[in-house]
């Protein structure tokens, strides 16, 4: 489904000169959990932005059903980006100013697309949080909001950088649950995460360091 | 969602950033209205107080010597043609109401009861309408032909229903009958006689001739009597204008003065809030980079995060510039009122100027938000939300 081909990635801080990304390939089918492991600054989200259309690669080619995305134009990049793919932050980006309900139906592009937001917020226990606006959620409530606003638009493929950074271990379990229950029901996932747990869920495990993948 | 709706929702929620960029609109429609409004009053002020006072241009033969005016003859005369190429040319709309005129001093009037005086006669064509001009009410002394207006002094000496005779230049005398006995107080005809200019031109022998054109000047943007001389001037190279000065010259001052400030200020003013309102903006964007890094990561187009940038922009300034039309003119009605007391029951607010700030004011914040929007369009979504 993604073919990640020979993807390199510097960085300048100051004077110095970083590789993020040194060369690396990753091929990702339909229907796979692949997530990405590795120390702090070993590349792992920046591999994530670059096969989700939002980082452009030194070198390398990110080929999404036959088409390289970095070739495409940059309407054609946004439909990848509003159409196949969809983005779970370790911060839930939620707009302070939208309701629960509101957040979630901002990424409907489509008529009938948020029909079943309410049945999604019934499974991820938020329906009596439907239309609290973000400030009155707790984090594990923010981030299940936000993952909801992921797969609302069913896209081919989910990343999720980081998604429990910032959750207690009980709401970690929750989202690596519910991400596990969105790849049985045959979504893509890569994945990032410092967390061992998510393993459990994940069909591959890559391990980059330094930016190359070790195994 | 309706991208006017988050417009609309995050106006709302961010009140304070909000509420200052409305305050920098309505500072800049407010005193722009006013002040346009305030100047528009003096004009009408400084239009109304010449109207008042008659008419304030005098255009003569270049030569003339002014002093002597009133108390010789034989000042230089041209023809009364003069006028009615003046008020046919299509260039000359900086002087108003021309009345071509004929005065000269008669040594030796005979009253009713013998009695010899040295009288001013006063010739009057009908006033000039202008071709190209809006017809206008008539500002100067029209008088029919076979009639005369007898100054307040010599009125004294004639009795009611007798006519008004004088000798004529072939020698026989003359009989007019008098439609209008003055009052005291019309300076130099309290002791002359105003004619019809043909029959007057006839009596001395004088056929088509004027010695001065009276004429009420514009009130023109660089001052009437620099632009009168101008226009006059293009046509008939041997004309001077001179003007009467009045309290209409210390209005059209004032007036010039108010136009000179005005000039100044309303830039500064608006200058200084769109500087302000676009640091407000950028501010703003800054605080959006999540939002507007999530909705790039959504697959937003540049034209949709420009748009919720400028429509804020377009929605802040066109409620500014409505309650700063309003509160303008409010200004202006009070303060107005208080200065212009002619003009001060005719001081409204100005409904074209309304139909301009809606216009201006909603344009003019969409422009200072503009840097702000393209930066927000530049906003690299992978690093702003990867930041923790």
């Amino acid at each position: 489904m993604l073919e990640i081909k020979n993807i390199t990635k510097k960085y300048t801080k100051g004077t110095a000169r970083y590789t993020a990304l040194d060369d690396v390939s990753l091929n990702i089918d339909k229907g796979e959990f692949v997530t990405v492991v590795g120390p702090s600054g070993s590349g792992k989200s920046t591999l994530l932005h670059t096969a989700g259309g939002l980082i452009h690669p030194d070198s390398g080619q990110v080929i999404f059903k036959g088409k390289d995305i970095y070739s495409l134009n940059s309407h054609d990049a946004e439909l990848y980006r509003k159409q196949n793919v969809s983005f779970v932050f370790q911060q839930f980006h939620l707009m302070p100013y939208l309701t629960v309900y509101e957040n979630i139906k901002m990424s409907c592009y489509k008529p009938g697309q948020c029909d079943n937001i309410d049945q999604y917020l019934k499974d991820c226990n938020l329906i009596e949080h439907k239309f609290k606006f973000p400030s009155e959620l707790s984090v594990g409530e923010k981030q299940r909001t936000a993952f909801i606003r992921a797969i609302i638009t069913g896209p081919d493929l989910l990343f999720a950088d980081e998604p429990t950074g910032n959750l207690d271990e009980l709401n970690s379990s929750v989202i690596f649950s519910l991400i596990g229950d969105y790849h049985k029901k045959g979504g893509t996932v890569l994945l990032v995460s410092h967390d061992p747990e998510v393993t459990k869920y994940s069909t591959r495990t890559i391990k980059l360091q330094s930016g190359k993948i070790m195994n | 969602m309706n991208p006017v709706k988050l417009v609309l929702k995050e106006l709302l929620y961010r009140r304070v950033n909000s509420f200052i960029i409305l305050l920098t609109v309505i500072v800049s429609s407010t005193v722009s209205v006013a002040i346009y409004s305030l100047s528009k009053a003096s004009e009408n002020e400084t239009r109304v107080i010449m109207k008042e006072q008659g008419l304030n241009l005098y255009i003569f033969p270049k030569g003339t010597n002014l002093i002597d005016f009133y108390s010789v003859n034989g000042t230089p005369t041209f023809p009364d043609s003069y006028v009615d190429t003046l008020a046919g040319s299509r260039t000359f709309d900086a002087v108003r109401h021309l009345t071509g005129i004929l005065q000269v001093k008669y040594p030796d009037w005979t009253d009713p009861n013998g009695s010899l005086h040295q009288i001013v006669v006063v010739g009057y064509r009908d006033e000039a309408m202008q071709r190209f001009l809006p017809k206008q009410e008539i500002m100067g002394t029209d008088v029919l032909k076979g009639t005369v207006h007898v100054g307040a002094f010599l009125a004294r000496n004639i009795p009611e229903g007798e006519p008004f005779r004088i000798k004529g230049d072939d020698g026989a005398m003359h009989e007019f009958r008098i439609e209008k006995r003055f009052e005291e107080g019309k300076g130099m005809l309290d002791q002359g006689v105003a004619f019809n200019l043909e029959d007057l031109q006839q009596l001395l022998g004088m056929k088509g001739q004027i010695n001065k054109i009276e004429a009420l000047g514009c009130v023109c943007k660089d001052g009437r009597i620099k632009n009168a001389r101008k226009q006059v001037q293009a046509i008939f190279a041997d004309l001077e204008v001179t003007e009467i000065s009045s309290i209409a010259d210390a209005r059209e001052n004032q007036r010039l003065m108010m136009n000179k400030y005005g000039s100044f200020i309303i830039p500064f003013v608006i200058l200084s809030s769109l500087l302000i309102s676009g640091l407000l903006f950028y501010s703003n964007v800054l605080t959006r980079r999540h939002e507007i890094g999530i909705l790039k990561a959504m697959g937003k187009n540049k034209f949709y995060i420009l748009f919720i940038i400028l429509f804020k922009a377009f929605i802040l300034g066109l409620i500014g510039s409505i309650a700063g039309f309003f509160l303008g003119s409010l200004f202006a009605d009070y303060f107005g009122k208080e200065i212009f007391r002619f003009t001060a029951m005719d001081i409204k607010p100005l409904w074209m100027v309304f139909g301009v700030s809606i216009i201006i004011f909603p344009v003019l914040w969409m422009l200072s938000g503009w840097i702000p929007a393209l930066v927000a369009t530049q906003i690299d979504a992978a690093r702003t939300l990867s930041q923790e």
